[in-house]
C-alpha cells in the first residue's frame, strides 16, 4: 500500500515534465516518423514504376503482334468463276468426298481447268500469279458441296506471293501495277483467310496454315500430360506421405529440383539418345515429343504437387485418423482434394512451359516440313513454337505476317490453359 | 512412483487399462512409467504444466504417436483386455473405437452431414443414405449441435463458429459409436460460453462412453471429472478422486501446483 501511494506521488508531481520527455512526443521523433512514411510512399511508387512498366512492355509486345499478324489472318485472294457443268468434269456424292477426291480430279484435268476459268476472268497475266496449289480449295469446296459439280460459282483463290507483296505495296513494280489493276477491277482483294485456322505448312505463305501444328501440339500435349501427370502426382504424394525422411529421399528431393533447372535442350538430348533408339521409326512423332516433354514436365509438377501437399494443415490429417481413416485414405480423401488446386495450377503451368518448348523438340527431329495434319500419336507432327520457328527462318515476305499470326494462336492457346487454371483453382479451393 | 489416492480401487469396468508406459521422443523421455485405468464410469481428467506430457500420454491411447516417427512407445495399453500394440489389434479398428477431439477445433473443409458421415461411411456403418441420416442426426443431437444446424446440413463445417466447430468435432467423434473419447484440451480455444456448452456436453457423454479430458484449467478439471491425475515432467505424480486432489493433494508438487505456485 505505501510503495504504491508513493508512486502515485510522483507521478502527479512530474506529471508535466514526464510527458515532455517521453520519447514519442519529441519532435524527432516526428521526424523519424515523417522519414518513414516518406520510405512507404517512395516504395509504393516504385512498385506501381514496375507495375506499370511490365505492363507497358506487354502492351507493346501484344500490339505488336496484334498489328503484324492481323495480316497474317488475311491474304490476298483472286475471284474466279467456275462453271463445273460447262467444264466436263464428273463425279458424284461418294467420290468427291473420299479421301481421295484430290488425286481424282487432278486426273480429270482440274488445275488446268481452274487455270482456264481464271485466264479467262484474269486475262493471261493474272492467271499465272495464281498460286500453283489453288485447285486444292475447289477440290475442298466440292467435298463440302458435292452438288456444286452441276453448278457454278465463283472462287476466292490465293494469289502467287509476289501478287500478294505487290497487293501490300511491296515487291516488283511490274507486280505493284497488276495488283493495282486487278484491284480496281474488284478482282484481287485482301480477304479475311480462316483457312489459315484449318490447312497446315506449306511452300507458299498464300497456302500456309495452322491446323497441322496446333494439332501436332494437342497431341504432345496429351501425351505429356498422360505421363507427366500422374507420376508427377504420385512421386509428390509418396515423397510427402510415405518416404521415410532420410539421406536417400534428401539426394531425390535435390535431384527432382535439379532436374526442373536443367535446360530443356538436354532433355532433347535426352529423349534423342534414349526414346528414338527405342523407337527409331517414330522420329518427330507427337509421341517421342510428348516423351521428352514430359521428363522436362515432371520434376515442375512434383515440386509444386510436394508444395501443396505439404499446405494441408496437419490437423485434418489427425482428424481423419482419429475417425479412423486407413493413411490411404486420409490422402485420397482429405489431402489430395485439398492440394489439388495447387497440384493443377502447377501442372498447367508446367504444361504452358512444355507448349512454348521449341529447343528439345528440335533435337528429336520434329523440324521436318509437314504438309498434312498428324492423324496419330505415332506420325510425323511439328509443333506451334517449331512451325513459328521454322516460318520465322523463310525469305518469302509473306511469312512475316504468318509468323506473327502464328504468334497470337500459340498466345491464345496459353491463356486459354491459363484460364483453365485459374478457373480449376478457384473451382477447388477450399477454405479451412 | 505415483501417489495413488486409498480410495481408489481396481476398476473392475475399466474399458482401457495402461501399466508402465513409456514414451521416447528420441532420445527424451517424453512420459516416464505411467499407469491408469480407464473408466466409462467416471470422467478422467489429465492435468499438469505445459510441457508435462499429458498429452502425449493421452495420444499412447489410440496410437496417434504413430504419426511421429521420433516417438517410442513401451509398456503395455489395453483396450478391453486386448493389447492395442498387438497383432490382434489393428490401428484403423482401435481409432474406431477409440474417438479423439483436438485442442483446436479441425472440421474438414467439407459439409456439416459429411463431417459426421464420414467416419461411419469408411467404417461401412450405414450402407443407405437413410442410414446415414439416422446417424448424423443422432451424433449432432448428442453433441447439442442438431437444432442449431440441422437447417444446413450442406454448408461447410468450417463456416460455423469457433464452439460450434468443436462440437461438430465430437458428434464426428461419437459418430462411429466409439467405446473411449479422448480430448485434448477441446474448450482451450473457445470463449466462455462455447466452453460451458462444451463441458455440460462432456457431462452428457459420460455415462456411454469412458471419457479423458486433458485440460490446463484446473476449474475445468473441477466442473468436469471425477478422477484426475496430476503429470509433471513426465511422471503421473498423483492420481484420485476429483474432490481429494484439489482439496486435500497429498504430494507437495501437486499442492503447488493446485494453489498456483507453478504452472
Amino acid at each position: 500500500m505505501t510503495s504504491s501511494t508513493a508512486d502515485t506521488t510522483t507521478m502527479t508531481g512530474q506529471g508535466l515534465e514526464d510527458e515532455q520527455r517521453r520519447p514519442t512526443r519529441t519532435p524527432e521523433f516526428e521526424r523519424r516518423l515523417a522519414k518513414r512514411y516518406r520510405a512507404e510512399r517512395n516504395f509504393k511508387r516504385m512498385g506501381q514504376g514496375a507495375i506499370v512498366f511490365s505492363i507497358a512492355v506487354l502492351v507493346f509486345l501484344l500490339g505488336n503482334m496484334l498489328i503484324n499478324g492481323i495480316g497474317g489472318f488475311q491474304r490476298a485472294e483472286l475471284a474466279v468463276p467456275i462453271d463445273f457443268a460447262e467444264s466436263g468434269l464428273i463425279g458424284d456424292e461418294v467420290s468427291l468426298t473420299a479421301p481421295s477426291s484430290a488425286t481424282v480430279l487432278e486426273i480429270q484435268g482440274l488445275p488446268e481447268i481452274v487455270d482456264r476459268y481464271a485466264e479467262r476472268a484474269l486475262g493471261e497475266a493474272g492467271a499465272a500469279q495464281l498460286s500453283r496449289d489453288a485447285w486444292r480449295d475447289v477440290v475442298a469446296a466440292l467435298a463440302e458441296d458435292p452438288l456444286l459439280i452441276n453448278g457454278q460459282r465463283t472462287f476466292y483463290l490465293a494469289a502467287s506471293s509476289d501478287l500478294a507483296a505487290g497487293l501490300a505495296g511491296e515487291g516488283s513494280p511490274q507486280m505493284q501495277a497488276l495488283a493495282d489493276q486487278l484491284e480496281s477491277q474488284g478482282l484481287l482483294a485482301s480477304n479475311w483467310d480462316l483457312g489459315f485456322l484449318s490447312r497446315s505448312d506449306a511452300t507458299s505463305p498464300q497456302q500456309v496454315g495452322i491446323w497441322g501444328a496446333l494439332k501436332g501440339s494437342l497431341l504432345t500435349m496429351a501425351i505429356t500430360l498422360a505421363l507427366a501427370f500422374p507420376v508427377g502426382v504420385l512421386s509428390a504424394l509418396y515423397l510427402e506421405e510415405y518416404a521415410p525422411k532420410n539421406r536417400w529421399t534428401d539426394l531425390i528431393e535435390v535431384s527432382i529440383n535439379n532436374l526442373a533447372a536443367v535446360p530443356s535442350i538436354i532433355f532433347g538430348l535426352l529423349g534423342l539418345a534414349v526414346f528414338l533408339s527405342v523407337f527409331p521409326n517414330y522420329r518427330s512423332a507427337p509421341l517421342i515429343g510428348g516423351l521428352t516433354l514430359a521428363l522436362m514436365t515432371m520434376p515442375v509438377i512434383v515440386i509444386s504437387g510436394r508444395n501443396a501437399i505439404k499446405a494441408v494443415p496437419p490437423s485434418i490429417r489427425d482428424g481423419a485418423l482419429a475417425v479412423g481413416a486407413s493413411p490411404i485414405q486420409v490422402v485420397f480423401h482429405h489431402v489430395l482434394p485439398l492440394a489439388l488446386p495447387g497440384i493443377l495450377t502447377g501442372t498447367i503451368i508446367g504444361m504452358a512451359r512444355a507448349l512454348g518448348e521449341t529447343a528439345p523438340l528440335l533435337m528429336i527431329g520434329m523440324r521436318a516440313f509437314i504438309a498434312t495434319p498428324p492423324d496419330s500419336f505415332t506420325s510425323p507432327a511439328t509443333v506451334l513454337p517449331v512451325q513459328i520457328f521454322l516460318w520465322s527462318d523463310e525469305i518469302d515476305r509473306g511469312f512475316v505476317e504468318r509468323t506473327s499470326a502464328a504468334i497470337i494462336v500459340l498466345l491464345l492457346f496459353l491463356l486459354v490453359m491459363n484460364g483453365l487454371a485459374i478457373y480449376l483453382r478457384n473451382k477447388f479451393e477450399k477454405t479451412w | 512412483m505415483t501417489l495413488i489416492h486409498e480410495k481408489i480401487e481396481r476398476d473392475k469396468n475399466a474399458k482401457m487399462i495402461a501399466r508402465d508406459v513409456t514414451v521416447y521422443y528420441g532420445a527424451k523421455k517424453a512420459i516416464d512409467d505411467v499407469s491408469i485405468d480407464i473408466s466409462p464410469d467416471y470422467v478422467t481428467a489429465f492435468i499438469g504444466p505445459s510441457g508435462c506430457g499429458k498429452s502425449t500420454f493421452l495420444r499412447c491411447f489410440n496410437r496417434m504417436n504413430d504419426t511421429i516417427p521420433a516417438a517410442k512407445v513401451t509398456g503395455t495399453i489395453e483396450l478391453e483386455g486386448e493389447d492395442i500394440h498387438g497383432n490382434a489389434m489393428d490401428v484403423v479398428q482401435l481409432r474406431a473405437r477409440v474417438g479423439m477431439v483436438f485442442q483446436k477445433p479441425n472440421p474438414f473443409p467439407k459439409s456439416i452431414y459429411e463431417n459426421i458421415a464420414y467416419g461411419p461411411k469408411i467404417h461401412g456403418l450405414g450402407e443407405k443414405k437413410a442410414d446415414l441420416d439416422v446417424i448424423v442426426e443422432r451424433s449432432l443431437t448428442r453433441a447439442g449441435l442438431w437444432e442449431e444446424v440441422k437447417d444446413r446440413l450442406d454448408d461447410s463445417g468450417t463456416a460455423l463458429s469457433g464452439g460450434q466447430q468443436q462440437r461438430l468435432c465430437i458428434a464426428r467423434a461419437i459418430a462411429v459409436d466409439p467405446e473411449v473419447i479422448l480430448m485434448d484440451e477441446p474448450a482451450s480455444a473457445l470463449d466462455p460460453i462455447a466452453t460451458a456448452k462444451i463441458e455440460e456436453l462432456i457431462d452428457d457423454l459420460s455415462g456411454r462412453y469412458a471419457i479423458v479430458i486433458v485440460t490446463h484449467s484446473m476449474q475445468q478439471a473441477a466442473r468436469v471429472s471425477q478422477r484426475t491425475a496430476f503429470f509433471h515432467l513426465g511422471k503421473m505424480v498423483e492420481y484420485g478422486p476429483t474432490s481429494d486432489i484439489f482439496t486435500n493433494p497429498i504430494e507437495e508438487r501437486t499442492k503447488d501446483y493446485i494453489t498456483g505456485r507453478y504452472g
